[in-house]
């Protein structure tokens, strides 16, 4: 009794912190939706499952659904094949190679607020860099274009992911023994049998761990879009997280709608989460 | 296969000399057993053979070529590893064929050769397991198996017995002595066991400090100790040194002389006192304090009379049991 007593004791100050910053706006937001917010102010009413159900057939939502989906589909594979090409790249034996190192996780320090003002610089139709690599001086801006937009975005959520993508993957290429790819070696196996058919199965659990926050990332990406896009041009750029700022906040606010939206996206997350670790799991290979 | 020879290779990492100008030639179909304790150069030299280390100087012969430019895989041998280095994510299957698919063996030969390797290992049950699920000893023969797959032209054998237990070290020493006649195989061994050196090899390759000391049959070795290091490295317990003084040899000497060569009673050859004595079923090691305080110990039959704890004895070795070595550089300097 008394022992399960202290137990409590200790769990205590953790489900504080837990249930006031978590699971209270959680059901919070999940009550929210339960209510409609009239147009033009005044109390809200009860309406239960129906807001939901009106919000998520949506088109406004299933516009910010495929946006969101296909910037993860986007900015996770490339993300992660660039930091495995950057990983393996840094695990030479050469000369230098801290200093490289060094550049490729730099990106970590960097927050997605600052890499987003760097690249709205890089792409600022008078001055920037990168306008004046593309040629597009004198066009429509990069960041209003229909079509590149999209990619800037997805190109700065990559860059600021790759140091993280770096070093987590670097962590799992030292973790695979040396002995493993010396035996291979002594075996015949060549640099590509040797990656492909030793290091990369043995880097499984690594990617997996990547391809499962990279994608929870993705899904929750929104300093991006707010500071180079603000969802646009149009609604090109309109990811869920960007979706339910602006109508939670927008004119008129709409709280309920916004729940709706902010539902879907756990719910949306939670799914794709366990989905990944049980069916990327079957293809992992855990050492012993 | 074929024969291997390490002709002055050194190797240096930085300032340190891990390898120093060692030669050493090992005939085809010989089992060669590199002898000494870590960090002696031992594996260095091992995968110098194998191209996972490049000599700093020297030339490694496998059959009738020198192979320094060439990679691993291009020098046809079989290496087992210390850690057996199985793929943890292949089946038992796949990890025997490996070095026939990198090598781009016909799917029928390559069953047939699997089904071969595994029977010849009693591993015909564990085909279809992942190494995981197989015990130390069950892993073992599955890097045996991986190396003996092909036909390849020397097996190199790191401590491949070390991750074993005692009684099963025994067991699997006498399979490989077994496998390696089968095959006719060359066979390189490092080890820093010295019974298993002693039980395993047609010669025995001892190494200190980088540096080959001695090269020769067990039993010469053991009988003739080339210098001190040897003498006191090969035996359990390890040969006896008592200072030259003692025996009427003079300062500039120590004279060896193993425990069982060692007797009480008889001409005096050295006195001391029975300070312990341990039995070991078939044998008693009964330790002597000399009058200079060092200690030497007796090896006896459990049939023999028994010498009381604090007698003084008087212990008597005939002369050609007597080893003596030089103290300024451990060289033996009796015939």
């Amino acid at each position: 009794m008394r022992e399960a007593l202290l137990g409590y004791a200790l769990v205590l100050p953790a489900l504080l912190v837990f249930g006031t910053f978590i699971f209270y706006p959680f059901l919070r937001t999940a009550w929210l939706g339960l209510y409609e917010q009239p147009l033009f102010g005044g109390d809200s009413t009860w309406v239960g499952l129906e807001q939901y159900l009106d919000e998520w057939g949506s088109e406004d939502f299933r516009n910010s659904l495929f946006v969101t989906v296909k910037f993860a589909l986007f900015t996770v594979p490339v993300g992660i094949s660039l930091g495995v090409l950057l990983a393996v790249a840094g695990h030479q034996r050469l000369r230098g190679i801290g200093i490289y190192r060094t550049i490729f996780s730099s990106t970590v320090a960097t927050s997605i607020a600052v890499a987003s003002v760097l690249f709205f610089t890089l792409f600022n139709q008078q001055l920037g860099v990168l306008t004046k690599l593309l040629h597009r001086e004198g066009e429509t801006p990069v960041l209003d274009d229909p079509r590149l937009a999209f990619i800037a975005v997805c190109g700065v959520t990559i860059w600021q992911n790759l140091g993280l993508s770096f070093i987590v993957i670097s962590a799992g290429l030292q973790a695979v023994p040396d002995d493993l790819l010396e035996a291979a070696r002594v075996d015949g196996a060549g640099a590509f049998r040797r990656f492909f058919r030793v290091t990369m199965p043995l880097l499984s659990p690594t990617l997996l761990f990547a391809v499962v926050v990279g994608s929870i990332l993705a899904f929750q990406a929104f300093a991006q879009v707010d500071l180079l896009t603000e969802g646009g041009p149009g609604d090109r750029t309109n990811v869920l997280t960007y979706a339910i700022k602006t109508t939670a906040l927008g004119n008129p606010p709409d709280q309920g709608a916004a729940a709706a939206y902010a539902m879907a996206l756990f719910a949306i997350t939670l799914l794709l989460t366990v989905v990944q670790l049980r069916f990327l799991e079957r293809r992992v290979t855990y050492e012993r | 296969m074929a024969r291997v020879v390490l002709d002055h290779v050194s190797k240096r990492f930085g300032s340190v000399v891990a390898v120093d100008d060692l030669s050493l030639e090992i005939a085809d179909r010989e089992f060669l057993v590199l002898l000494g304790p870590s960090g002696c150069g031992k594996s260095t030299a091992l995968r110098m053979i194998a191209g996972l280390e490049d000599p700093t100087s020297g030339k490694i012969v496998i059959g009738d070529d020198v192979v320094n430019d060439r990679e691993p895989k291009d020098r046809d041998i079989a290496m087992v590893f210390q850690s057996y280095a199985l793929y943890p994510h292949m089946t038992v299957r796949r990890n025997i064929e490996f070095p026939l698919r990198s090598r781009k063996v016909a799917p029928e030969a390559r069953d047939r050769l699997v089904k071969d390797a595994a029977a010849s290992l009693g591993l015909d049950e564990l085909l279809e397991r992942k190494p995981a699920q197989l015990s130390g000893g069950q892993r073992q023969r599955v890097a045996l198996a991986r190396a003996i797959v092909r036909e390849p032209k020397a097996f190199l054998m790191d401590e491949p017995l070390s991750n074993l237990d005692a009684k099963l070290r025994v067991q699997t020493r006498a399979e490989l002595v077994e496998l390696q006649r089968r095959l006719e195989a060359t066979v390189i061994y490092v080890t820093h066991d010295q019974t298993e050196a002693m039980t395993m090899g047609h010669r025995i390759a001892i190494m200190s400090d980088g540096v080959l000391l001695q090269v020769g049959p067990p039993q010469e070795v053991y009988r003739r100790p080339a210098n001190r290091f040897v003498a006191e490295f090969i035996g359990n317990p390890p040969m006896n040194m008592i200072a030259g003084g003692l025996v009427g040899r003079g300062d500039d000497v120590v004279v060896g002389v193993r425990p069982e060569h060692l007797h009480f009673g008889g001409p005096e050859f050295v006195s001391g006192l029975v300070i312990a004595v341990e039995s070991l079923g078939h044998e008693r090691h009964i330790g002597c304090r000399l009058s200079d305080g060092s200690i030497v110990i007796v090896r006896q039959a459990t049939d023999d009379e028994q010498p009381a704890v604090d007698a003084t004895v008087t212990l008597s070795a005939a002369a050609a049991d007597l080893h003596a070595f030089a103290v300024a550089t451990g060289e033996r300097t009796s015939p």
